[in-house]
């Protein structure tokens, strides 16, 4: 049997952080993961994540998978892959199936990082190939680049639903719906954005009735449901769809916890099954800790910080420090944590009904019910201001953890006032040079850069694409509505890719003068 | 979390539903029907469901059926799904090939 001082389940990326955290303090690491690659639920995220520069906000997913993962390398943490932990017990043995054999581990700490499983709900005909998981699409698409289906519909809207869309209309796919049962969106407004605009209708307040079919999916049925979830008669619309994709939801992976003896509870705003756990992830059991999604459904940003929560926990714990230099850590983790726990998605916020944002303004109803803000809510919002020349127009409606967008501008146009949920405005002594960074920076693609007078009656539009083949300048086609519909033809002017943008395009198209705070994406005509 | 249930409890007669045939555990085709049945014919945990009609028991290890038979069962009974007591965790958490598990290193 070998002795390790922490033994970590899991390499995503509350794993990967415990790892760093505990052997920059000189502890012998070694971290299981099941995985043929390190990185969790990142090695699929090919969007830029939300946060603050701390959180390694605008950096995509899987890149920030692979900067954790060369810290623990460099740091002479172990990784080993293929790797399943099968069994663990309170006194810290460790079981695990590597290639065909058991081996057994021993810990003089545990960090179970396991992070969650995907929900599924049932109906006629949920068993059919061609009904997925939104992780299994993620995996197809973006690990083996292959389409999981041709026409799509989503189920679940929350950032799960909404993000994997998106991914499929980038796939090449048709999304054909997101439909849930939930009257409103439960997701962030400007990801629901980014896929109305691309044309994708929301059905809130709707379930799937039935899925058809007789070897694989060939069509679905939705309907309407009332308030008590109860179907509406006559409310039942049919799609022509090869795949349905469940998005509804995850629920923390703890079993390994519970095996230990550690004390457990049903806990629906966590997920399910989570451990009891004190403030810094330590479970009933002394000296196994759980970190990440394991012990509370979040997302990774709040993962790294509980992971390194744990990691400095273990490290005092086997005396390699003393408990005022961990309390000292510890009291930074949780201010990070409490800045990311804020806003209208929080945890605290989770089921109630918001009206109106920190700052007061009506929110958005249509983005809510639709998801995208309607032409005359707009207006109200402080990104959203109007001037002569070129300058920035920043449709972020709700208060979110989130703050690329201003330090992304090097004229300090931008700004999120004091607090990082704040709704981000335009400074009115701004000087935009027309850059285009905020709008390369902006995770939720939500900034677009408008000249709303020409001079010769037509208006331009910069927009993020993020989309191939990419459109030439000079193509023809049409301006798009927040809602995906065509409003006006639409010249690009120019498409711009450069390495700071990190792969987000800016394409400029010049429209019809009216149009200037109506069209949002590009079509491109068929010829 | 409440472990005790109390078995005196009238839960009514088993009235058969549209969906009844509807698969629940895909590794073990154990349907509807047959989980509410179950109920009536009196286990009323998720331990006993387990051992009774082998839901969760295939090859995925009730990752995901767990929270489907959960939820059945809780409304058989007229509670809610977290007063119920999950069905043990028992390693191997993964389903591990009897050459193997029996196979451990020297
Ligand atoms: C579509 C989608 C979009 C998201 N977007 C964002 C976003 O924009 N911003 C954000 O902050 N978060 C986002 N998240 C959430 C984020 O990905 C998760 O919250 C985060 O990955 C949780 O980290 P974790 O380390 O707890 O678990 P995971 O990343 O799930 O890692 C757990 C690891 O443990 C391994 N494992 C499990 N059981 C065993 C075992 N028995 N033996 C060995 N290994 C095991 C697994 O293989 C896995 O690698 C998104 C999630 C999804 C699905
Ligand atoms: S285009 Fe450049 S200068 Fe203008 S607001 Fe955006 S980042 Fe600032
Ligand atoms: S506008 Fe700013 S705060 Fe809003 S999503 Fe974009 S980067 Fe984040």
């Amino acid at each position: 049997m070998k002795r390790y001082e922490v033994i970590i389940v899991g390499a995503g990326p509350s794993g990967l952080s415990a790892a760093i955290e505990a052997a920059k303090k000189g502890l012998k690491v070694v971290v299981f993961d099941e995985n043929e690659k390190p990185g969790g639920q990142l090695f699929k995220q090919i969007h830029k994540f939300f946060g603050s520069k701390e959180h390694h906000a605008k950096i995509r997913g899987f890149k920030i998978g692979e900067e954790l993962l060369q810290e623990a390398d460099a740091l002479g943490v172990e990784v080993i892959l293929n790797a399943t932990v099968v069994g663990l017990y309170s006194d810290k043995e460790v079981n695990v199936k590597i290639g065909d054999q058991i081996h057994h581990y021993k810990g003089d700490t545990v960090i179970i990082a396991t992070g969650a499983s995907e929900n599924m709900v049932t109906f006629p005909g949920w068993t059919l190939p061609g009904v997925i998981g939104a992780g299994a699409a993620q995996t197809m698409m973006n690990l083996h680049g292959i389409q999981p289906g041709k026409k799509i519909l989503m189920l679940g809207s929350g950032n799960v639903g909404l993000v994997v869309s998106f991914q499929l209309l980038q796939a090449g796919c048709e999304v054909v719906a997101i439909v849930d049962a939930l009257p409103r969106v439960g997701g962030y407004g400007v990801h629901a954005s980014k896929v109305a605009r691309c044309g994708v209708p929301f059905y809130l307040s709707h379930t799937i009735k039935a899925v058809e079919g007789k070897d694989k999916v060939t069509g679905v049925v939705i309907h309407q449901i009332d308030e008590r979830f109860m179907p509406i008669a006559g409310t039942e619309k049919h799609f022509d769809v090869d795949t349905v994709c469940m998005a509804v939801g995850l629920s923390p992976m703890s079993q390994l916890l519970k095996m230990a003896g550690c004390e457990m509870e049903d806990n629906p705003k966590r997920g399910g099954q989570v451990p009891i756990v004190n403030e810094y992830g330590e479970t009933s059991v002394s000296g196994i800790y759980a970190a990440g999604d394991v012990s509370g459904i979040e997302e990774a940003s709040s993962a790294m910080i509980e992971g390194k929560m744990a990691g400095v926990c273990v490290a005092e714990y086997l005396g390699y420090i003393e408990k005022e230099e961990r309390d000292a850590e510890l009291k930074i983790f949780e201010k990070d944590l409490d800045s990311l726990r804020q806003g209208m998605f929080a945890p605290k916020n989770r089921g109630k009904k918001i009206e109106k944002t920190d700052e007061g303004i009506d929110i958005s109803t249509n983005l809510l019910e639709k998801g995208y803000v309607a032409d005359d809510e707009i207006e109200r919002f402080p990104g959203v201001t109007h001037k002569a020349g070129v300058h920035p127009v920043i449709e972020c409606t709700q208060n979110i953890p989130c703050n690329p967008c201003q330090d992304a501008c090097p004229k300090k146009c931008i700004s999120t006032g004091d607090n990082i949920t704040y709704l981000p405005f335009v400074k009115e002594d701004a000087e935009c040079i027309n850059c285009g960074m905020c709008v390369a920076s902006c995770s939720g693609q939500a900034i677009f850069l408008v000249d709303e007078d020409c001079g010769d009656g037509t208006a331009t539009v910069t927009l993020p694409y993020e989309f191939l083949p990419l459109p030439q300048e000079g193509d023809k086609g049409y301006g798009l509505s927040r809602k995906g519909e065509k409003v006006c033809e639409a010249t690009v002017v120019s498409v711009k890719s450069v390495k700071a943008f990190d792969h987000t395009n800016l394409l400029t198209m010049r429209v019809p003068k009216e149009y200037a705070m109506k069209a949002r994406f590009f079509k491109k005509a068929e010829v | 979390m409440n472990t005790v249930i109390d078995r005196s409890k009238d839960i009514g007669e088993f009235i058969p539903q549209p969906d009844d045939d509807m698969l629940i555990c895909r590794c073990e085709e154990i349907t509807k029907g047959e989980i509410r049945k179950a109920v009536h014919d009196g286990m009323w945990t998720l331990t006993e469901i387990r051992r009774y009609l082998r839901t969760g028991m295939g090859l995925c290890q009730g990752q995901t059926c767990s929270r489907l038979v959960k939820g059945i069962v809780a409304r058989e009974l007229g509670v809610s799904p977290a007063e119920l007591e999950p069905a043990t965790s028992r390693s191997p958490m993964r389903p591990v090939e009897m050459k193997v598990f029996g196979k451990e290193e020297a």
